[in-house]
């Protein structure tokens, strides 16, 4: 009799490990991920780093698409699961094929955020989420010498270190939703500005960007509310990521912000757990849901759920306040309970 | 110039338009300056369910053979495209139909079996064409337009192609057709990831015009048989043979000649030697079956000394066999099949170009000699396209073969007179003073019967003198080797040459000291040149797709030693792997 079938969406870090413990803990049974970026498992925050050339791009490999045919692990990349019935255990891709599973966990992570009242500047706007996003980086970068950030989540202080590192002029917008989802107080912020400013970056705060214009293919205008214009090579957007689960809308699994799990990470549907970026998790002391993000904190949610859904009772381990440390900052993490 | 050397299939279900969308390919990458060379692979049945796959093997050098390994597929049918994943290089791209008509359960979908080094590209053929057209008939061009648009391709060449095609069936067909090829390029261009593009570097002579032809061997044969003179075709259809006549039906009478289906095989060849008999030069072209059909009456042409110019397209054996796949069993029915001793000129070309050039030497030869000429052909080679530098027969190439005789012997003509050639000067019926006598039957010199031991005797000893000396106009055997001492040297002939030649190639990358050995003279053959290559080389190979080793047999003996064969019969072009991994074990 043919082991159960586990299904992982996603190959974040958080969807990376809760495969590679699937296949550990439960060696009957026939493990897929699935994922719509193409390659392996890559490190996310080490990113800047590779745009600065300080690693190669084989160096950002978590996990190789090599690496998971070696373990027996089904690895469907480049494919997008559209729609999941929790109840009768399906769930269908992008090109219409229809796959049955025992259990899923989910692992989508999130989708760079841009703030409503910038989605009509997008076009001209790059994220960095993505290997394809990394590289388009690069070449533009190759292109212009100088960069207006604009937001200020922890990816953009990574950003802005390799950028210096590359000799670019940087100027950086902070904005009310600096950090967000975090809660930057005002010492945070001022300590933030104040460093940036040491490190020679030109630090806009306080303004609204009102206007952009494109002058040529690699030069912007930008236009503040208080009629000020800078002239920039390309503009980095860094408002933090939003969990990507469009897709389970009719799945019947309860959402807000982002898909909301017991603290086992269960959905409530039996066999169906979400994890990572992706997922509000309950604290039953709270009484309410709290999001983690980071690299490190990925890892620990994906093995958990991988550990409950093959019958597991791991509650997720998480400090009342967890630190987060970016460049030299400590940034501290906040309950996320306005979503 | 970057190194280009792709494979790419396109794989569907009957109807699908697979065949149709291959072709296209061919055409248009042959316009864009690609060397290339291509072959299709479909189902026995006219019309039906079964698989098609068209494969390309496209770059800047010569193609001497298909490859074994896939680097693009086209997937039109993902249920048939499935039996091609094992073929797919590592580094290979996949695109499909992403919306295909219905929900289909899990592995169903190629996406379920691809590797995950693998490039998968999901379009919606279907869909895209749907939009563009109001229907999803052109999903196959939308498909290619995919391709194009994925590999930054210009779509000048296709479009190009696409109007040859279609013009002939009105504008808005053609127009249709190119909206469906757009739309596929628009989508690639639009949603597919930049990073996968540039595979498909375009040569330096990109665009320009050059004396290339897009040619099958079939197609090549008829050219060749036309440009020789051929007045009268006969023939009864079967594959792989038929297209030579479809296209003769069409472009023969054009020419002044005349071409007529026959009831059966053994009318065909009575028709041919009829005609050749009478002084027209005629032709027949068929397979297997058809050639064990004529067997008796080729025997008769040796007999009376009439030229016949007989193609035959080999394809799997015995008896009907496998109509669609290729093999290389017939050189023992080619050259010894039959009653009695009756020995013919059999000669066997390994490409396009040279399926033009021995059919145009078949007609003086068989003129010359006044035997039957047999062309043996295969499966793969009559159906593979390439783009040859089209060879135009010189006049002396296609110039009256005949030996005609002396007009001072008028009254007193013999027209089996043994000479020291053999060749007796030929008299065509209705030259004054040169009657005859013909028959079957063992005869004199003045063509007599007589059954006399000392006749048959002298007879047949001029019979196959005459044949041995054809030999000095019979193309001598090709070496293609880069040393003086070989440790293996491949002799092959036919399609499967190519895939030697690759081998060998490839061996001698490796540093091993390997030769390949090119035969065309499969009867009489140069045993001298043979045995020569056979003495330099401490091992022979000789890779056949048959199982009895058919060259093997024949030629085997010319080496001190056993040769080593190397058979297959999967119905499928011998792949050079193969082959490269038996010299190398030869050497080990």
């Amino acid at each position: 009799m043919p082991g159960p079938h586990f299904v992982v969406i996603g190959n974040g870090p958080a969807g990376n490990e809760a495969a590679l413990t699937l296949r550990e803990k439960a060696p009957d049974a026939r493990v897929t991920i699935i994922t719509r970026n193409l390659g392996g498992s890559y490190r996310p925050h080490l990113i800047p780093e590779f745009i600065a050339g300080n690693i190669p791009e084989k160096g950002l490999f978590a996990v190789t698409p090599d690496t998971y045919t070696e373990k027996n692990i089904k690895f469907r990349h480049g494919q997008r699961v559209v729609d999941l019935d929790p109840e009768k255990k399906t769930l269908t891709l992008d090109h219409k094929e229809v796959i049955p599973f025992d259990g899923v966990i989910i692992a989508v992570g999130g989708m760079p955020r841009i703030p409503e009242y910038l989605k009509v500047f997008e076009h001209s706007m790059l994220t960095l989420k993505t290997m394809e996003d990394a590289r388009r980086w690069i070449s533009t970068l190759a292109e212009t010498d100088s960069v207006l950030l604009i937001g200020g989540d922890l990816t953009s202080l990574a950003v802005t270190k390799a950028l210096l590192s590359l000799g670019k002029k940087i100027y950086f917008m902070l904005t009310e939703h600096a950090f967000w989802p975090l809660r930057p107080d005002e010492a945070l912020f001022a300590e933030v500005s104040d460093r940036l400013a040491c490190k020679g970056v030109d630090v806009i705060s306080g303004k609204t960007l009102e206007g952009l214009a494109s002058t040529s293919e690699n030069s912007f205008i930008v236009r503040f509310d208080d009629r000020r214009e800078l002239e920039v090579g390309m503009i980095g957007a860094f408002f933090g990521l939003a969990p990507d689960i469009g897709f389970l809308r009719r799945s019947g699994i309860r959402m807000d912000r982002g898909l909301l799990v017991d603290e086992y990470l269960c959905t409530g549907f039996e066999g169906v757990y979400a994890t990572g970026d992706c997922a509000q998790i309950y604290h039953p002391e709270l009484r309410d849901y709290w999001v983690s993000i980071g690299y490190a904190n990925a890892e620990v949610l994906g093995r958990t759920a991988a550990n409950n859904l093959l019958g597991g009772k791991d509650q997720t381990a998480v400090a009342a306040e967890s630190i987060f440390e970016a460049e030299g900052i400590n940034v501290n993490t906040s309950w996320w309970m306005e979503f | 110039m970057p190194h280009v050397d792709l494979t790419i299939e396109i794989c569907g279900m009957s109807g699908d338009g697979t065949i149709a969308a291959g072709a296209l390919l061919n055409g248009a990458l042959s316009r864009a300056g690609f060397s290339l060379m291509a072959f299709d692979s479909y189902p026995a049945e006219i019309r039906g369910f079964g698989r098609c796959v068209t494969r390309t093997r496209v770059g800047v050098e010569e193609m001497v053979a298909l490859t074994s390994e896939t680097h693009v597929l086209i997937s039109l049918d993902d249920e048939q495209s499935l039996s091609r994943i094992p073929f797919l290089a590592r580094s290979a791209t996949v695109f499909f139909d992403n919306r295909p008509p219905s929900y289909v359960p899990e592995g169903q979908s190629i996406a379920a079996h691809v590797e995950p080094h693998i490039t998968l590209l999901g379009i919606p053929f279907g869909n895209l064409a749907a939009e563009a057209t109001g229907t999803t008939r052109g999903r196959n061009l939308t498909a290619l337009g995919a391709f194009a648009g994925a590999f930054d391709l210009p779509s000048e060449p296709f479009h190009e192609v696409i109007r040859k095609k279609f013009d002939p069936k009105g504008e808005k067909v053609a127009q249709a057709n190119i909206k469906s090829f757009d739309a596929g390029v628009q989508y690639a261009r639009e949603k597919l990831d930049p990073s996968i593009r540039g595979i498909l570097s375009l040569p330096q002579k990109t665009m320009e015009k050059d004396d290339r032809e897009l040619l099958s061997g079939n197609m090549a044969i008829a050219r060749g048989a036309l440009d020789a003179g051929l007045k009268l075709y006969f023939g009864y259809p079967i594959t792989p043979a038929t297209p030579i006549m479809e296209y003769l039906a069409k472009v023969l009478p054009e020419r002044g000649g005349r071409l007529l289906q026959m009831e059966d095989e053994i009318s065909s060849i009575g028709a041919v030697l009829g005609s050749f008999y009478a002084g027209s030069r005629a032709m027949t072209a068929t397979s297997g079956p058809g050639l064990s059909l004529m067997t008796e009456l080729i025997t008769h042409g040796v007999m009376a000394e009439i030229p016949a110019v007989i193609i035959d397209a080999q394809r799997g054996g015995p008896a009907t066999g496998l109509p669609t796949k290729s093999e290389q069993s017939d050189l023992h029915a080619a050259v010894f099949g039959g009653p009695g001793d009756s020995a013919r000129i059999v000669i066997a070309p390994t490409n396009v170009s040279e399926c033009y050039e021995y059919t145009v030497k078949s007609f003086q030869l068989a003129e010359k000699y006044q035997t039957p000429v047999i062309v043996l052909t295969d499966f793969f080679l009559d159906n593979r396209v390439e783009n040859v530098s089209m060879p135009h027969a010189a006049p002396e190439e296609i110039s009256d073969g005949n030996v005609y005789p002396d007009p001072a012997l008028k009254g007193h003509y013999r027209r089996f007179e043994r000479t020291e050639s053999g060749i007796s000067p030929r008299s065509i019926p209705g030259m004054e003073g040169f009657i005859f006598t013909t028959t079957g039957l063992e005869h004199t010199e003045k063509g007599i019967p007589d059954y006399a031991p000392q006749n048959h005797m002298q007879m047949s000893e001029k019979r196959h003198r005459k044949i041995t000396g054809a030999l000095a106009e019979l193309p001598v055997p090709k070496e293609f080797s880069q040393k003086e001492s070989l440790d293996v040297g491949v002799i092959a002939w036919g399609s499967t040459f190519g895939s030697a030649l690759e081998a060998v190639r490839k061996a001698e990358k490796k540093g091993i000291r390997a030769g390949a050995l090119k035969i065309t003279s499969i009867f009489p053959y140069h045993a001298d040149s043979i045995r020569g290559f056979m003495e330099r080389c401490g091992e022979i190979l000789i890779p056949e797709l048959n199982y009895e080793g058919q060259l093997a047999n024949l030629i085997g003996h010319l080496f001190g030693k056993e040769v080593t064969r190397l058979n297959r019969v999967t119905g499928e072009p011998f792949p050079a792997s193969i082959i490269l991994k038996k010299i190398e074990s030869l050497v080990t």
